[in-house]
């Protein structure tokens, strides 16, 4: 289970945020954009350190005291793909795989390369492949490891739309298929619905409301939300 | 002004030409075995921390050469280290060691002021995505930092290694002896005048060269792979 209190100063408002999340549950975190999402998702991956609070999943502490990267078992995907430009494809999705991994996952790998569409870009480097297929080179890379916490900021976001809704329909399988505990932050509803069961949202750093979709849609707390809701 | 016939004999030429190579290799491994890690320090250090080292590692490259042999004979004058190394049978005047030590002094600061801003064109997320998929930051350095930044660390130890190889002003007070290139053409100027002075030119180009050349050349490489 991940649980987490992140209070963090920002310049113009203070983020105090809990977040808890069963083993295997999916969860969005929901706002418009500015509301702290993204930072709240950095410091639960260690990437940002909070002003005070916790970050635990499931028995291990990783705040505090702030936890070192990489005794960190989860994945983040961050709004940049951060892919290594250095690098060829194959190399940027084995990265995080140990030699011992790199053989037992060798059929995971492969699934990776052909449903995120690898393969045409599979042996070329790293810099030279399009915003698009650095975003999908940067999930599989996350996912080749098989974290058992998965952190999405924006995941689709630059992305088509065809390409989306595939890609959501591959990451809501493998989801049920391996069961990660998935936190996953957008400022578009239509995604978070499709990926997560039940959303947390945030209003200048603070919790305004923790439920399921249809409880939100039904009876949200704040006029922002219900414009968020609401269709275009 | 007529140079006359170039003196190729007699001038030392060889032997100031092994002493500045040898020497001056020496003094760069210890610059980028001392250097990498204080440049990664100062690299990730506090801003504010940050300013304070800089503004240290300025002062060994805005100091006048004569200034900083000075210091350097003082530092290791009878009354300071120099003591300490005589215990040990080291003397730090007109030795290789004080040659190596000087040639560290005047240069080090380039190297690290420069490995800094290589280390500073490294994106921060991608060494903490590095992280975060289980590698050490001893791992990450090697698999991601020093990638990413080599070309840099290159260039800063081109300048390194041109500033020891040039440096005449501190080595004339802490090492006259053994002559390197540039003491050997000054005192093949006194000794000979300009005939002798010029082979010496010409195999101090041939030797000072290289490195950093091919460091540009590299980079020029690179950035047309990229294009």
């Amino acid at each position: 289970m991940l649980e987490a209190h992140i209070i963090k100063q920002r310049a113009r408002f203070r983020i105090d945020c809990r977040v808890a999340v069963a083993a295997g549950e999916t969860c969005g975190l929901f706002g418009a954009s500015g509301a702290g999402k993204s930072t709240t998702l950095a410091c639960i991956a260690g990437t940002e350190v909070p002003d005070d609070g916790f970050v635990r999943l499931g028995g291990e502490t990783f705040f505090p005291p702030q936890r070192r990267l990489h005794e960190r078992a989860l994945g983040y995907l961050t709004q940049d793909a951060n892919i290594f430009p250095h690098l060829r494809v194959s190399e940027n999705v084995g990265f995080g795989l140990t030699n011992g991994a790199r053989g037992e996952g060798e059929a995971w790998v492969r699934e990776l390369r052909e449903r995120l569409q690898l393969e045409p870009i599979w042996n070329q480097p790293a810099h030279a492949i399009s915003g698009g297929q650095a975003r999908r080179v940067a999930l599989a890379r996350m996912l080749a490891r098989k974290p058992s916490l998965v952190l999405l900021d924006e995941p689709f976001s630059g992305l088509d739309r065809h390409l989306v809704r595939e890609l959501l329909a591959t990451l809501v399988d493998w989801q049920r298929r391996l069961r990660f505990t998935m936190l996953v932050v957008d400022h578009e509803a239509e995604i978070l619905e499709r990926l997560c069961d039940r959303a947390i949202v945030l209003e200048e750093g603070h919790v305004v409301q923790d439920a399921r979709w249809e409880v939100l849609h039904a009876d949200p707390a704040t006029p922002l939300l219900a414009q968020l809701l609401s269709p275009l | 002004m007529p140079v006359g016939t170039w003196r190729w004999e007699g001038s030392g030429t060889l032997d100031a030409a092994r002493v500045s190579i040898g020497l001056t290799a020496l003094a760069m491994l210890v610059v980028v075995a001392l250097g990498t890690p204080m440049a990664l320090y100062v690299a990730r250090c506090s801003p504010r921390e940050r300013l304070w080292w800089q503004a240290v590692l300025l002062v060994s490259v805005l100091l006048p050469p004569l200034a900083l042999g000075i210091l350097i004979s003082l530092a290791f004058g009878q009354h300071g280290l120099g003591l300490f190394l005589e215990q040990f049978g080291l003397s730090m005047t007109n030795t290789p060691l004080a040659f190596v030590v000087t040639q560290i002094y005047v240069s080090i600061g380039y190297y690290v002021l420069g490995a800094i801003a290589a280390l500073d064109s490294v994106p921060r997320p991608l060494e903490q995505q590095a992280a975060l998929l289980g590698h050490s930051p001893w791992s990450v350095f090697w698999r991601i930092t020093f990638p990413i930044a080599r070309l840099g660390f290159a260039v800063a130890l081109s300048l390194a290694w041109v500033r020891a190889l040039t440096e005449f002003g501190a080595v004339v007070i802490t090492a006259y002896y053994p002559a390197g290139l540039p003491v050997a053409i000054w005192t093949s100027l006194e000794n000979f005048g300009l005939p002798a002075v010029m082979p010496l030119m010409i195999v101090f180009l041939v030797t000072a060269l290289p490195l950093p050349w091919l460091a540009h050349l590299l980079a020029q490489r690179r950035s047309t792979q990229r294009a």
